[in-house]
């Protein structure tokens, strides 16, 4: 891939893939355009692209709804492909490829956004990498059992939040979706497998089965339905699970043509133009801008220096585990193989392994940040603690 | 173990991942086959896998004492009907949700485990089972407290939802929080049920224990419902109802035929006294040829709790709890309560320890076929209501 070369280019443009390949960077004008302004009202024009990154996350946290957003999304266009890429090539037997991985992450965006948390030395590149990679895992370990469920494996499989998502997405009314859901929860009750496993091969309820299920449906709806609605016989039932199995295969992998992402040089809409200008002066101040520089590069080296001291206070398997992990790269499973043990150990001491990062880490918040802790304080610093050994372990570093 | 293993390899750092081996889930299917429904008995499979798994990682890492906060048969009475496993470990109560869903969207729990005062625990870990391959991923928590504060209440399955942004996944944020913040508040108030008279419970009971009422935590309001879940004697009593077995909390019954097998589990023995040991044991106590005990940890030791019945006088029982140690004291402070089937006390229904005590007893007169239930505090490890029925 073709790194971008200004600061204009690095926050106004997008990946394009042809055939699974980078093919280059488009430019959406009126992204350009609002970058160009900013520039341009500033004597001597900023170039560092974590100060415009910084800028446009603070903007994007007072107006979400403004062009901050696609500004971001352009900016995180390459941690999002390099990840994309690797998760692409490390399971090779997935159906993605690395330009589904990318669409699949990007549309995610949000998230990132708003787990970010902009202190203590957090780099949102390097965390938006950590998101996304997760996400990507995610989303390949569920395509992965899905992929193998009979329809009615995966209707067990699916949580009521996704069932209900999927049967909005798919534009049911109200009511309709309330039918359906009582319908699903009837299905659930009355149809369990009765072996301990092959959970995913279930095969199609009987005519017994259905007849029951109906039966469920109709004396519950009473209760259940406002309004009850019309008595169901099982044929019914069996379509609308159909219906309801539909919509969430659907939803779990939208066709990439509905992704809800910027189409590349597609012009983002009427929000550019609708900045609040008095933001920008403060925002835009050298002396703020460099005085936060100067305190996250100091609050990082803190961090590597307790987090440096932690490590080497640990067991050397417990370093060695994260080691492999993180600057080799390599799966629990992986490491497992090497180290000849099971690798539900190597996830009980990666786990107990990070307990003590993770321990180290907030009592420095408390002592030294004299943050009061409580266990949101903590849980941001997970994702911190999480950026950090990334970045620390990474090869380009040693 | 399959073949095609969707989620080893794909495993990240963050992911804890706890495994069932082979043996566990042969034993976690036969322990799930005494349910009234194929629903129920696969409720039970899963809640047991997970159990079994978590129980296994918390000893192992954490603490040796780590234990399921219910016995096998209150295990059975809750899964029958619902779905969550109580677990305790130093001093706290965790509550594990199994589910099958392959998705993360959002923590479900059953409200039984959010709105009842006795039930309520400290956390719930939101624990995902896959029976195939094999292993289960303890895949986020939340405390009471968030989870009343900033979950949304489904009135179609009566459950507290957790939005998956509001879910704490790592579960270090938990060991941790408990070390640097142990001030942090975990539970939020809870106001307790009305009481069910027993008139009420009864007729519940017998609507609820017919098996083809499939789901019967929905069947009545949750109040009621509530406050006859609570209540392990009863809900007990629901789940032998469903199953079709007849009451196995008869005293007189223990004392002629020998103790049921749900309550030997529990504790219960028969003690059966040799005529001349009678006689050296004196008058003060009673002299019946056989008498009940309930062996009890309270606070890590060893207590037994003893009914014997009167030797003269039908009807009229004694109730005594003392130190299994020969020759130990009852600390100061400790109670021994009875309380009618539906929890109302009655004159003379308590003992209280003011200073260290051998022993406390009471006695009571009780008609056939009434029940009775006894408390102790402080409270035993792993207690459940249970209603002994004379």
């Amino acid at each position: 891939m073709r790194p971008r070369q200004t600061i204009i280019e690095i926050f106004s443009t997008f990946l394009q893939f042809e055939s699974d390949r980078f093919s280059g960077w488009i430019t959406d004008p009126k992204l350009r355009r609002s970058m160009q302004n900013r520039l341009n009202s500033q004597p001597q024009p900023e170039t560092s692209e974590n100060f415009w990154a910084i800028y446009w996350y603070k903007v994007w946290q007072s107006q979400p709804d403004s062009a901050a957003r696609a500004h971001l999304m352009a900016y995180l266009q390459e941690p999002c492909y390099w990840v994309a890429s690797k998760t692409a090539a490390s399971f090779a037997s997935s159906q993605y490829n690395t330009s589904d991985c990318f669409q699949l992450a990007i549309a995610q965006i949000d998230k990132v956004l708003k787990g970010f948390i902009p202190d203590r030395g957090s780099v949102l590149k390097n965390y938006a990498s950590v998101i996304f990679s997760s996400l990507m895992r995610e989303i390949l370990r569920q395509q992965r059992v899905v992929d193998v469920c009979t329809p009615w494996a995966l209707l067990r499989r699916i949580s009521h939040k996704m069932l209900l998502e999927s049967l909005k997405a798919a534009g049911l009314s109200a009511n309709a979706i309330a039918a359906y859901i009582l319908a699903w929860n009837c299905f659930k009750t009355v149809y369990v497998p009765t072996a301990p496993t092959g959970t995913r091969k279930l095969d199609s309820p009987d005519l017994t089965a259905w007849k029951a299920i109906a039966s469920l449906y109709n004396t519950e709806r009473y209760s259940q339905l406002n309004p009850p609605g019309n008595e169901i016989q099982p044929e019914i039932v069996e379509k609308w699970l159909l219906g309801c199995e539909k919509a969430v295969r659907k939803y779990l992998y939208p066709a990439q043509t509905s992704i809800n992402a910027p189409m590349p040089g597609q012009e983002t809409g009427e929000m550019v133009d609708n900045l609040a200008d008095p933001e920008q002066v403060s925002l835009l101040s050298k002396s703020i801008e460099l005085e936060e520089e100067q305190k996250r590069q100091s609050q990082q080296l803190q961090i590597q220096g307790v987090l440096m001291a932690a490590i080497a206070k640990m067991e050397p398997t417990a370093q060695e585990m994260l080691q492999m992990y993180y600057a080799q790269g390599r799966s629990q499973q992986e490491i497992a193989v090497e180290l000849q043990i099971k690798q539900y150990t190597v996830s009980r001491r990666l786990t107990k392994a990070k307990e003590s990062l993770l321990l180290t880490l907030a009592q420095w918040s408390k002592d030294t940040l004299h943050i009061s802790l409580n266990s949101q304080v903590i849980k941001d610093s997970t994702t911190l603690l999480e950026e950090w050994l990334k970045t620390h372990y990474s090869p380009s570093r040693n | 173990m399959t073949t095609d293993t969707t989620f080893l390899d794909l495993a990240s750092a963050t992911d804890l991942v706890l495994e069932i081996s082979p043996a566990q889930r042969d034993r976690a299917w036969q322990q799930s086959q005494s349910f009234s429904h194929p629903s129920s008995r696969w409720r039970a499979y899963l809640n047991q896998l997970g159990l079994s798994a978590v129980l296994t990682w918390l000893q192992e890492d954490y603490n040796p004492q780590a234990a399921a906060g219910q016995t096998p048969a209150g295990l059975r009475s809750s899964w029958e009907v619902t779905n969550g496993t109580v677990v305790t470990m130093d001093g706290m109560k965790l509550v594990l949700v199994p589910s099958e869903a392959i998705d993360f969207s959002e923590l479900r729990v059953p409200q039984e485990w959010v709105d009842l005062p006795k039930l309520a625990p400290d956390y719930y870990l939101g624990v995902q089972v896959e029976p195939d391959e094999g292993w289960v991923r303890v895949w986020g928590y939340c405390t009471h407290l968030q989870l009343k504060s900033r979950g949304s209440y489904d009135p179609s399955d009566r459950a507290y939802c957790l939005d998956e942004t509001d879910v704490i996944k790592d579960i270090n944020v938990l060991w941790v929080s408990r070390q640097l913040c142990p001030e942090e508040p975990t539970k939020a108030g809870i106001d307790p049920l009305p009481t069910l008279s027993l008139d009420r419970a009864e007729n519940l009971l017998q609507r609820l224990g017919n098996p083809a009422v499939l789901n019967p935590r929905l069947a009545v309001p949750f109040p009621l419902w509530g406050a006859l879940f609570e209540h392990g004697g009863w809900r007990q009593h629901l789940y032998n109802l469903r199953l079709g077995k007849s009451d196995l909390w008869s005293i007189r019954q223990w004392l002629q035929a020998g103790v049921s097998e749900v309550a030997v589990q529990l504790g219960w023995g028969k003690l059966e006294f040799q005529p001349s040991a009678v006689g050296a044991k004196g008058s003060e106590s009673a002299t019946a040829s056989a008498i009940l005990t309930r062996q009890l940890t309270i606070a890590g030791k060893a207590y037994e709790l003893r009914v014997i019945p009167h030797e003269q006088l039908a009807g009229v029982w004694r109730f005594e709890l003392q130190t299994a140690l020969m020759g130990d004291r009852i600390p100061g402070g400790f109670k021994l309560r009875l309380l009618t089937e539906d929890l109302q006390p009655f004159e003379n229904n308590e003992d209280v320890a003011t200073k260290a005590v051998e022993r406390l007893f009471i006695e009571v007169a009780i008609e056939p076929g009434e029940g009775l239930v006894w408390e102790i505090e402080p409270l035993p490890e792993n207690y459940d209501t249970e209603i002994l029925r004379f």
